[in-house]
């Protein structure tokens, strides 16, 4: 066994959720995130969703070939490498657990709030429940998926992640 | 301000969003005439009127299209996924 | 009560007073005022100063047009200089100051203009300040701007905050007047979802000071119930106080709502200020029409004022404008005025009616009427006292303390020209009206031509309901009220240059363009539209010349002996009235003036005591600094000869790292680096370059084959957006048939250099793996664990300073731990972190290059990597190009290393290379340096350059010269690679 014991050091460890008036922010646990890169002649979200599924894992749409799969936990590297091997030819697993970071915005305002930062049209009519897309958020680019009526998921690089969340908190102020 | 771009795997978005590269030419081939690959590097039209560029999504889907627009009034008359292949006229 | 307020009536609340100052002075007023209602009703008549002639001026207009009562509002850091009176809502502890004006409002020396103003005519500054040059800048200028300018900006910053936010709807209307009420609610009833905008602190529009009755109720009646029903609607949503200032592509308005500028403290957590971009599938313009003056000699006397902005101070704000007041008009619509005045108790003294046969139904006052009348001249100083009326080549002279003016409407049609199309004039209408063809954007109501309250209704309705059906929101036509006392203009006013004109006659109020400028323009020569406008500078104000630019057109067309169609007109542009820049900045100030990216080894570097360098976004620890370090440069070398003595740690996390996968993952990276990729085998690292396709170098970097069809890329710091934007390029639109998938994963990793002798001997209490120079050698990359299996890594053996080196990446949020690993293995090693500064030392003392010199005029030969082009690849992104003659020649730049003569000196970059003895001109020069640093191997300073046959000149004696300083320094060429030329070092 090796002398030194490692810790994780999350990219927004230090943060305490902001809560406000219809409307709070909140880092997710730094779980799994995989990144999908799917063979295009064979994409079949389909099934690579059952094999995540029981993975523990959520799918996320984001381009043309490409999936995030998400969990609150994280995979030992065992499992992952197992995940890879079933999946494989359909799909190769690039991990991103560490390089994007996932946190929550909800409440009444959630949808208000974001659009501070989105031309992405936010109503639900239109960007209903499972709904995602890759848009900018003021200057920084972040992935959103609507995880609910009034909650969305946002999925942004980790070494950006501070300042989004010093934007969203700065941008839900409104509602203190 | 503003403007919007329909991107086919987006909808409307902000050109913000975008990465323009340019005139959306077709590579010659590797053996083509040197004159031929001036055109492609360095000799570009400047029209007043349609034009077809290659543009990125850069802070969306990552793809890249071909937005064939208006110079004079910035109308945007089609935007389609760069690998669908025929479309870009040279 | 203040003599001019009256006792009853208008939309104030006569319960709540209200207390500010103007100049100092303490004054009153009423919740609901505006500034300009307030100041009104004190009598305050003269409130600024005028441009260029320092003309005593009134309150001209009720609006957005304002532009004369234009003041400083606030202190300190909220000073708002420009606001218009007429829209700043009055609020307790206001503080207001005039413009324009030295030393007093009521005595200012620069009124003396007046007195010169036969030299301030049209084209003056272009006549008077052309020669000498010189002069320009040092004299007049300054000169010009201290007596002219508008308010004053503060040098404070601005406490308060901004914010910018999108909004989408089906239906956008602009203008909440009667027009845009109904088509809102006709829309809002179909179920559209509708923004309802309205730039006054309060919907209404016109309403507000509309005397007609609507179903027999009063208009403020039937506005507060057309608001209610808007209000009980989920699907509208309305925003007073938001001026919708723009139409861009894609039919997005630009909006500011001035959250918090009608209060004294504004709340800490809301903005005082909020831009909106409204994407809209559908507008309508609602927004009126501006009353034009009438242009006679003293139009600008304070008390004369536009007869629909009397109307306004007289019914919604209930301030009487005098006690002798004259009305004079070309059309219908002033005689609101005089009905309403009459019923305030202050009988016109006459209403002077420029038509011979004028006759008004519905007005049965008892006004003196002089018909075929105009008025010629108003006279007074700082408020009016007379006017010259002009009857038949009579004048008659009366006294009058209040003028109210009318001279026709003209739609406001900014926002549906703001896309390039130009306004049309109708010889029907009297006006210019909007342009045809507009695609997503229709105009009702007084915008569109349209007259009369019962008109606006109806026009407003079915407009709303047609947008609404376009988008597939059917809704009924509404039963539209019952409207009696409304005074309809039963033709459009007809432009007429007044006769017996002996003052000065403004059109431009805010520029002090009088009407004989522009009669100069045309005799000079400057009669076309947009000439005139230039030379006499008539619209060219903060207000655009909403007020004067069709009366400009009328006397340009009038002295041409053309039509106004024939005049033309210029284009109005986007911002519809001026736009705070702490509004168009939103948040992105301070420290949020941009996002910050973080290495995730930052707090690492932060607490081994960093100081941190922003390249782009990053924040880069630059240098180390350790207690008794002095400056920079100590720390810089002592970290440099440690690594090359001991070990050093330094982060790279912010290397551009890029996974490619896929079957042609190979295929497609042979064809994306001009050297060969097919066979690099797993396992290893190769060194690549890419090249444009003009056959320049792109950037460099190493890529690895992890597994058969799975690779690891890293590129540098600077292009790794750029080169992940190229590579899909190159994936997804020349390319498309590879089967190659592209992730950033520059996040994922936190990646660290582990440079020196005694490398090894710490990484491997770090890695589980056997890392001995058999097992693992120079170029070596695998996946590794870590700790006995705790983290799992990627480890490659390359080397940018020429030593012993390793980079080991770890996921990102392990960096931190893993990071202390190091200085822990390592403390009895003597390792230490070192920065960006020391890596660029170690770098340049190795001869290795950077984006210092792939400054984008080189190519490979040019850099010593010309045997790395593959001569056998069929193709590869800029091969044909670099097949170029001229990039082979010898004569070109070509990397070179270069060091002073004498040690003791030394030279910057950017600094030239002259032959020795040569002149120095620019013809002589024969390349520049690139980078430079002190080394403290070589123990001078060092370079690296590109020079005209760099490579066959090593040895020779040159002068390194810096012409913006004025150095020289002798040094001489040498190889480029100072270190370990032999390279043993990579292998031990
Ligand atoms: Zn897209």
């Amino acid at each position: 066994m090796s002398e030194f014991r490692v810790t994780l050091s999350p990219a927004l460890g230090g943060r305490a959720a902001v809560s406000r008036k219809g409307i709070s922010v909140e880092a997710q646990p730094e779980g799994t995130l995989l990144h999908l890169l799917v063979d295009p002649t064979m994409g079949d979200a389909v099934r690579l969703a059952a094999d995540l599924m029981a993975a523990g894992l959520e799918l996320r749409p984001l381009t043309t070939g490409q999936w995030f799969a998400v969990g609150d936990t994280a995979l030992a590297h065992a499992d992952l490498a197992a995940l890879s091997a079933t999946l494989k030819p359909q799909a190769d697993i690039v991990d991103q657990s560490h390089g994007r970071v996932r946190i929550i915005v909800k409440g009444k305002m959630a949808a208000r709030v974001l659009s501070k930062g989105t031309a992405v049209d936010l109503d639900i009519a239109v960007f209903p429940v499972g709904h995602a897309t890759t848009t900018l958020f003021g200057h920084i680019s972040a992935h959103v998926t609507r995880i609910g009526e009034d909650a969305f998921e946002l999925i942004v690089l980790r070494g950006f992640a501070e300042s989004l969340w010093d934007e969203l908190a700065q941008m839900s102020l409104e509602f203190s | 301000m503003a403007s919007l771009v329909t991107c086919p795997h987006c909808g409307k978005r902000p050109k913000e969003e975008f990465t323009v590269k340019g005139a959306a030419l077709t590579r010659p081939a590797v053996d083509a005439a040197q004159d031929v690959w001036f055109d492609y590097v360095y000799l570009r039209d400047n029209p007043r009127g349609a034009y077809q560029e290659y543009w990125h999504h850069t802070s969306g889907c990552r793809r890249w299209l071909v937005v064939t627009r208006d110079t004079a009034t910035h109308e945007i008359f089609q935007c389609h996924d760069a690998a669908e292949r025929g479309e870009v006229t040279a | 009560m203040t003599p001019y307020r009256l006792s009853s009536g208008g939309l104030i609340d006569r319960s709540s007073p209200l207390s500010f100052s103007f100049d100092g002075q303490r004054l009153n007023g009423f919740v609901g005022d505006s500034l300009a209602s307030a100041l009104l009703a004190n009598g305050r008549l003269l409130v600024g100063r005028s441009f260029k002639y320092h003309r005593p001026r009134g309150i001209l207009t009720a609006g957005a047009a304002e532009p004369n009562a234009l003041m400083t509002i606030g202190r300190d850091g909220r000073t708002e200089p420009n606001t218009r009176a007429t829209m700043q809502e009055l609020y307790q502890g206001l503080e207001a100051k005039s413009q324009n004006c030295w030393p007093s409002l009521d005595f200012d020396i620069g009124s003396v203009n007046g007195l010169l103003s036969p030299f301030l005519s049209a084209g003056f500054y272009y006549k008077t300040f052309m020669w000498p040059a010189g002069l320009w800048e040092r004299f007049y200028e300054p000169v010009i701007r201290r007596a002219a300018g508008l308010g004053k900006a503060t040098y404070q910053a601005d406490p308060d905050g901004y914010e910018k936010i999108w909004a989408h709807c089906d239906l956008l209307v602009v203008g909440a007047g009667a027009t845009g009420l109904a088509a809102a609610l006709a829309a809002g009833r179909a179920g559209a979802k509708v923004i309802l905008a309205d730039e006054h602190s309060r919907a209404g529009g016109g309403l507000l000071s509309e005397t007609a009755a609507v179903s027999g109720n009063s208009a403020s009646d039937f506005l507060a119930q057309t608001l209610a029903e808007l209000a009980s609607l989920p699907n509208v949503t309305i925003m007073p106080r938001t001026t919708v200032f723009g139409w861009y592509d894609g039919n997005v308005f630009g909006a500011v709502e001035r959250v918090q500028k009608h209060v004294e403290i504004p709340a800490t957590h809301l903005p005082v200020e909020r831009m909106w971009r409204i994407a809209a599938k559908q507008a309508l313009l609602a927004t009126g029409a501006e009353e034009r003056p009438l242009v006679f000699g003293g139009n600008d006397i304070p008390g004369v004022m536009l007869a629909g902005a009397m109307r306004s101070y007289l019914n919604r704000y209930g301030v009487a404008p005098g006690r002798r007041v004259a009305i004079v008009t070309n059309n219908d619509s002033a005689y609101a005025l005089a009905g309403d005045l009459e019923k305030a108790g202050i009988v016109p003294v006459a209403i002077i009616d420029g038509r011979a046969d004028a006759r008004i139904e519905g007005y049965t006052g008892k006004a003196r009427m002089i018909r075929g009348g105009y008025v010629s001249d108003a006279h007074g100083g700082k408020a009016l006292s007379s006017i010259s009326i002009w009857q038949n080549g009579h004048t008659e002279k009366l006294d009058v303390d209040a003028l109210a003016m009318s001279g026709g409407f003209s739609p406001i049609i900014h926002l549906a020209c703001h896309r390039g199309g130009k306004p049309q004039w109708s010889d029907e209408k009297s006006a210019f009206m909007a342009p045809d063809g507009l695609n997503g954007l229709a105009l009702a109501g007084a915008c569109a031509g349209i007259d009369g309250l019962a008109a606006c209704l109806e026009d407003g309705a079915a407009k709303g309901l047609a947008l609404a059906a376009v988008l597939g929101f059917d809704g009924h036509a509404p039963t539209l009220p019952e409207i009696s006392g409304d005074i309809v203009n039963a033709a459009p006013a007809a432009f007429k240059i007044i006769p017996g004109v002996r003052g000065k006659a403004f059109v431009d109020y805010q520029n002090d363009v009088h009407r004989k400028d522009l009669g100069l323009a045309v005799r000079e020569g400057y009669g076309h539209v947009e000439l005139a406008k230039r030379y006499t500078t008539s619209g060219m104000a903060t207000d655009q010349g909403k007020l004067s630019n069709v009366n400009a057109i009328a006397i340009l067309a009038e002295a041409r002996g053309i039509s106004p169609a024939q005049v033309g007109t210029t284009t109005f542009r986007p911002f519809y009235t001026p736009v705070s820049f702490g509004a168009l900045t939103g948040v992105s100030h301070g420290k949020h003036f941009q996002p910050v990216r973080k290495s995730p080894l930052h707090d690492w570097a932060k607490k081994n005591g960093a100081t941190f360098v922003e390249t782009g976004l990053w924040y880069r620890s630059a240098w180390f600094q350790r207690s008794g370090e002095t400056g920079w440069r100590e720390s810089v070398d002592r970290e440099v000869k440690n690594a090359r003595i001991n070990a050093g740690l330094c982060d790279v996390s912010m290397l551009g790292k890029i996974e490619i996968t896929g079957k042609d993952a190979a295929e497609f990276l042979n064809r994306v680096y001009c050297n060969a990729f097919l066979k690099l085998p797993v396992g290893k690292a190769r060194y690549g370059l890419m090249l444009r396709e003009d056959g320049m170098i792109y950037d460099d970097g190493t890529t690895s084959r992890l597994e058969e069809n799975r690779y690891f890329m890293t590129t540098t710091t600077a292009y790794a957006a750029g080169v992940m934007n190229h590579l899909e390029f190159c994936a997804q639109a020349l390319w498309p048939d590879l089967d190659v998938r592209l992730a950033s994963v520059t996040d994922q990793w936190a990646q660290m250099a582990i440079v020196g002798p005694k490398a090894r001997t710490i990484l491997e209490r770090i890695v589980d793996a056997d890392i001995s120079n058999e097992a693992f050698p120079f170029l070596g990359a695998a996946e590794v664990s870590l700790f006995g299996g705790q983290v799992h890594g990627r480890l490659f053996r390359i080397s940018f300073s020429g030593e012993l080196a390793y980079e080991l990446a770890v996921p990102a949020s392990y960096g931190e731990a893993v990071a202390d690993a190091f200085m822990e293995a390592g403390s009895a090693h003597g390792i230490q972190p070192y920065g960006v500064e020391a890596l660029s030392v170690l770098r340049i003392e190795k001869g290795h290059v950077t984006h210092n010199e792939i400054n984008g005029t080189v190519v490979p030969s040019d850099l010593g990597f010309g045997k790395m082009v593959s001569a056998s690849k069929a193709d590869f992104i800029g091969k044909r190009m670099l097949a170029r003659e001229g990039l082979h020649s010898s004569e070109r730049l070509q990397l070179v290393g270069v060091v002073p003569i004498d040690p003791a000196t030394s030279f910057r970059s950017g600094s030239h290379i002259l032959a020795k003895g040569a002149e120095a001109t620019l013809e002589n020069d024969q390349g520049y340096v690139t980078s430079s640093c002190y080394s403290p191997h070589v123990g001078s300073a060092i370079g690296l350059a590109l020079v005209r046959r760099g490579p066959e000149r090593h040895g020779e004696e040159v002068m390194i010269w810096n012409g913006l300083r004025g150095e020289f320094t002798p040094g001489r060429l040498v190889s480029p690679v100072f270190f370990d030329p032999t390279n043993e070092k990579l292998h031990i």
